[in-house]
This record gives C-alpha cells, sequence and structure tokens, in this order.
C-alpha cells in the first residue's frame, strides 16, 4: 500500500458514513486498515454490501472475515460535474471492482489519473479519513 | 389480460414545468380533473385510486387516504406503489388486479411529484453509507458506469444515441406538454457536443427533473359499456420483475429485468416483437432506450445501436419511438415521469395524438424502469402492451 495519497480530488470533502446495525463490523474494520466482508457458511461465498441474511440462502449463518482488498476494474465513469458535495472539483474517477473474494463495490480510483484507468486493470484497497472512520478507495496495483 | 376484460377509458396529462412551485396535490388533482372532463364522468363512480410514490411527499406514509380526501373521494381501495418510473405501468396491472378480484371497479390511477420544486426523499443506508461519499449522488454517474461497461462488451456508436436525442426532441416539438426549456430543435451535433458530465454521458444523455402530473382511468370494459364509454383501450400483456439476478455479486450489468419482463408480456398479450407498433419505453437516458431493445428482443444484445440506426423511430416512421417526446425530450416528472410514456401511448390510440398522430396503430408497448440499485443498473422493469379496442 503506499503511504500517502497523491491523486484523489474528493480529499477531505466525503461525507463521513453513518453506520447501521448491519454494518459496524465494516466501519470497525475500516478504522484500522482492514477490508472486511460478510462471508456466508452455507454458501461459502462472500457479499457486499452488508445485509440482513445471506443473498444465497435468506438464512443469517453468516460472518465477518477479512479479504485481500485486491481485485480488477469492472467498469468506470469520469465524472466531470459531481453532486454537491463534489461541485466544482477536478474530473473524479468512479469505479466498481471486482473483488478476488467475489464481490463488487463501488469507490473511487486515485493515484490514476483520469485517462489512463482501464476495465480489467489490478487495483487495490487504500484509506481515507472520512470523520471518525476510514473511508475504502482503490488505487492501481502496479 | 388477453381477454380484453380490462380497458383504460381516459386519460390526462399537466403541462412539464421546471420549478412549478406547485404543490403534488395540486398537480395531483389538475390530472384527477382532466380524465373526469375528457370522460365526462362523475367523480362517484371512482372507488380506487393507485397512487405512484413521489419525492415531492415522500416521508408521509398515508399518501393515498390523504390525497383522497384532497381529491374528494370516497374508495373502497387504494394502494401506493412505490417502483420509482415502474410504478404507473406496474399501478395498471395492479388496477387491473384489484378490478378482477372484485375489490372495486373504477380505478384512478394517478402520479404526481413536484421533485424539482421539493424533493423531500431520504433512502439512506448503503446509499449514505457507500455511494454518497464516492460522489455518484444521482443516477448520471451509475448510467456512466453502465455505458462503460457497455462500450467495453459491445461498442456503443454515438451516432445511434445522437439519432435518439433528435428524433425525441423533434416528438417534443410537436407536444405542447412538453417542458418549454426543451422545445428547442436539436441537431445531432448538438448531442455530441453537450457537456460531459460523468463519461461517457453528456448532459444531453439524461432527463431534466420536472415537476407534473398524470392520470389514466381503468375500469372493466362490462362497466366501462355500461357507463356509455366508447373510447378505450385494452392492456393485454404485462411483465414485472424487480431486482434481476440480485443474489449473484457479479451480474452481466449489461443485461437485466426486462429480459424476462417484456418477453413475458408478449406471450401474454400473444405477440411478438416485430407485431409491436409503437415503442413507448422509459427513457431516463438514452442508453436505457437501447438496452431495452436489446433486452425486450427487437434485436440481439450488443445490437441496439444498428436497430436504432436502421429503424426509422419517427412518428411516421416504421417503429413509432416516444411520440411524445419522451421524458428526455418532454422532461421528467419527477417519478410520476413514467406515466408520460403510458398516456402518450393511449393518448396515440385514441386518435388523440394531433400533429403527431401515428398512423394506423393498433397496439403499443410501454415500459417502466424504477430505482438504481448498488452498483447494478435498475431494479424494476415493467413492460405493457395495450390495444385498441
Amino acid at each position: 500500500m503506499s503511504d500517502k495519497v497523491i491523486h484523489d480530488p474528493q480529499a477531505g470533502i466525503r461525507p463521513a458514513p453513518k453506520p447501521s446495525s448491519m454494518t459496524r463490523e465494516f466501519w470497525e474494520g475500516a478504522k484500522q486498515g482492514k477490508l472486511m466482508l460478510q462471508y456466508c457458511r452455507d454458501a461459502k461465498k462472500f457479499q457486499f454490501y452488508p445485509r440482513p441474511v445471506s443473498i444465497y440462502t435468506g438464512k443469517r449463518n453468516l460472518e465477518w472475515r477479512q479479504v485481500s482488498g485486491k481485485g480488477s476494474v469492472y467498469t468506470y465513469t469520469v465524472t466531470h460535474r459531481g453532486p454537491v458535495p463534489f461541485r466544482g472539483i477536478p474530473p473524479y474517477v468512479i469505479v466498481t471492482v471486482d473483488l478476488d473474494e467475489g464481490v463488487r463495490m463501488m469507490s473511487n480510483l486515485v493515484n490514476c489519473e483520469p485517462d489512463d484507468v482501464r476495465i480489467g486493470m489490478r487495483v487495490r484497497v487504500c484509506w481515507t479519513e472520512t470523520g471518525e472512520y476510514q473511508f475504502p478507495l482503490f488505487e492501481p496495483d502496479r | 389480460m388477453r381477454d380484453r376484460e380490462i380497458a383504460i377509458v381516459g386519460y390526462s396529462e399537466t403541462k412539464i414545468e421546471l420549478r412549478s412551485g406547485r404543490s403534488v396535490f395540486d398537480l395531483a388533482g389538475e390530472a384527477m380533473a382532466g380524465v373526469l372532463e375528457q370522460t365526462g364522468l362523475d367523480k362517484t363512480v371512482i372507488d380506487g385510486l393507485a397512487m405512484s410514490a413521489s419525492f415531492s411527499d415522500a416521508g408521509n406514509p398515508f399518501q393515498g387516504p390523504m390525497m383522497a380526501g384532497y381529491l374528494g373521494l370516497e374508495l373502497n381501495w387504494t394502494q401506493t406503489t412505490d417502483m420509482g418510473g415502474g410504478s404507473v405501468t406496474g399501478n395498471v396491472a395492479r388496477a387491473s388486479a384489484a378490478i378482477r378480484a372484485g375489490l372495486c371497479d373504477v380505478v384512478l390511477v394517478l402520479a404526481a411529484d413536484a421533485e424539482s420544486t421539493e424533493n423531500k426523499g431520504n433512502v439512506g443506508l448503503w446509499r449514505t453509507e457507500w455511494q454518497f461519499p464516492v460522489g455518484t449522488m444521482g443516477p448520471p454517474g451509475y448510467f456512466g458506469l453502465l455505458s462503460t461497461r457497455y462500450r467495453e462488451q459491445f461498442g456503443l456508436d454515438d451516432n445511434a444515441l445522437a439519432k435518439l436525442a433528435v428524433t425525441q426532441r423533434n416528438h417534443a416539438l410537436l407536444n405542447d406538454l412538453a417542458c418549454d426549456k426543451l422545445r428547442k430543435p436539436l441537431t445531432a451535433e448538438d448531442y455530441l457536443n453537450s457537456p460531459m458530465i460523468s463519461s461517457p454521458i453528456r448532459m444531453l444523455d439524461c432527463v431534466m427533473v420536472c415537476d407534473g402530473a398524470n392520470a389514466v382511468l381503468v375500469t372493466s370494459t362490462k362497466r366501462a359499456r355500461e357507463l356509455g364509454l366508447k373510447k378505450m383501450v385494452h392492456p393485454v400483456g404485462y411483465g414485472e420483475r424487480l431486482n434481476f439476478d440480485e443474489a449473484n455479486p457479479l451480474p452481466d450489468i449489461t443485461l437485466g429485468g426486462h429480459s424476462v419482463a417484456g418477453p413475458k408480456a408478449l406471450a401474454q398479450a400473444g405477440l411478438t416483437q416485430k407485431d409491436i407498433q409503437m415503442f413507448h419505453p422509459y427513457d431516463d437516458f438514452l442508453i436505457a432506450v437501447v438496452m431495452q431493445f436489446e433486452h425486450i428482443g427487437f434485436c440481439k444484445r450488443g445490437q441496439g445501436c444498428q436497430f436504432v440506426l436502421d429503424t426509422d423511430l419517427r412518428y411516421n416512421g416504421t417503429l413509432p419511438l416516444n411520440t411524445g417526446g419522451g421524458q428526455i425530450s418532454a422532461g421528467q416528472a419527477g417519478l410520476a415521469g413514467g406515466g408520460h410514456n403510458l398516456v402518450e401511448a393511449v393518448r396515440q390510440l385514441f386518435g388523440d395524438a394531433g400533429a403527431r398522430q401515428v398512423k394506423n396503430a393498433k397496439n403499443a408497448l410501454v415500459t417502466g424502469i424504477g430505482w438504481i440499485p448498488y452498483a447494478r443498473n435498475w431494479a424494476a422493469n415493467t413492460a405493457l402492451i395495450l390495444e385498441s379496442a
């Protein structure tokens, strides 16, 4: 993981997440730089976003596991005109990433010029401060 | 539905306006009064009310009874449907089911929203946790993600998107109810040169959120005849699919629930894609129109742009498309927007479309799209087929 985020037009202005009773483990892990995902013990598969039940079985035989945070870009968009509070900042990159553990997450790609992002490129999670939590971003895994 | 036991006997639509400053109840009242005037019916025949949840009145868990109060209606049945742009088409099916079940006789399918004046929507949960911090609060970010993926898998022809933009704009120029701000001629170059919002989504790929209301009146064909009504169209096929592929954590977002709902509606109506004489697809973004051609089976997957380029989609063409301008060129009346496409289809089948009247069309396919789920395309998919009497 890189020591610092070099290119992140949204740094410092992302609204802080508000955890719910279903997502505390995710955000507590995030405070320590750990990417925690729900795992269905019956289906032996991960899921994201966190839910009250397994999307595979409808049951509650779930646990939390730390994952690698590595994956590849499924798709992306370069946002030129964002919503509040991102109005008027330079273009930023939104990606969805297929993690190696088999779930898709949406976030921003940082430390990468907007012209350089490609579908399929390898990325890894990195973290940025948002309020009392850290928020997971992705950067190129070079 | 194919038995033609159910009929749509009236329709109404308000002018679509940007920041009208009007209450959603005021707009709804105008839509109901329009239906009563058109049909000549007394309001006391209405005993069912199917509403669409609105952004303007979000947070009110009593939308149906409160609306009935404002409209002076005494009812045997009401429900508020919350499938966003799929609600109005969905409500035609729900009203039909309620009538068949004997719960009520005459249902006002009503949608009103003044989202550009007031938006009280507050969805929360994963949106505040994993979407808002990322900066894709609005749908253009999602459709940017979808378009990039589509382009990677199939190629995305800007000329096809430009053709859709121009075709629908030309239709809006013939529609007095379309938002005035959008009733200006548009060229393919205007589309291609419009500002990039969230690549590859340009400003002219998107709807403009406005205010407005619309209504259709649904009853049994038998009751319609008893009431002396002559003009009617019949819903003859309906399909609905919510949360397509939900248990797949890595879905192919270029595929969606219209691939189920569309063929189901066609099969119920006893029709094939080639039999469809007018297409009024929900159009929040131009690429959604391209994808619906594919999902419903007008062409193969990945061939949507070529189909657009090869087909005359004008009101006087071979497959008239969103002849009122669609939401992209008439304006999107918030979560009531799905009713624009439906009302235009009924208006056409009634022969009331004036300068943009489609000649000899006996059926129409209308679709709905609603709710954008996390990192996917859209959740609610509806397809409704109407036939003239």
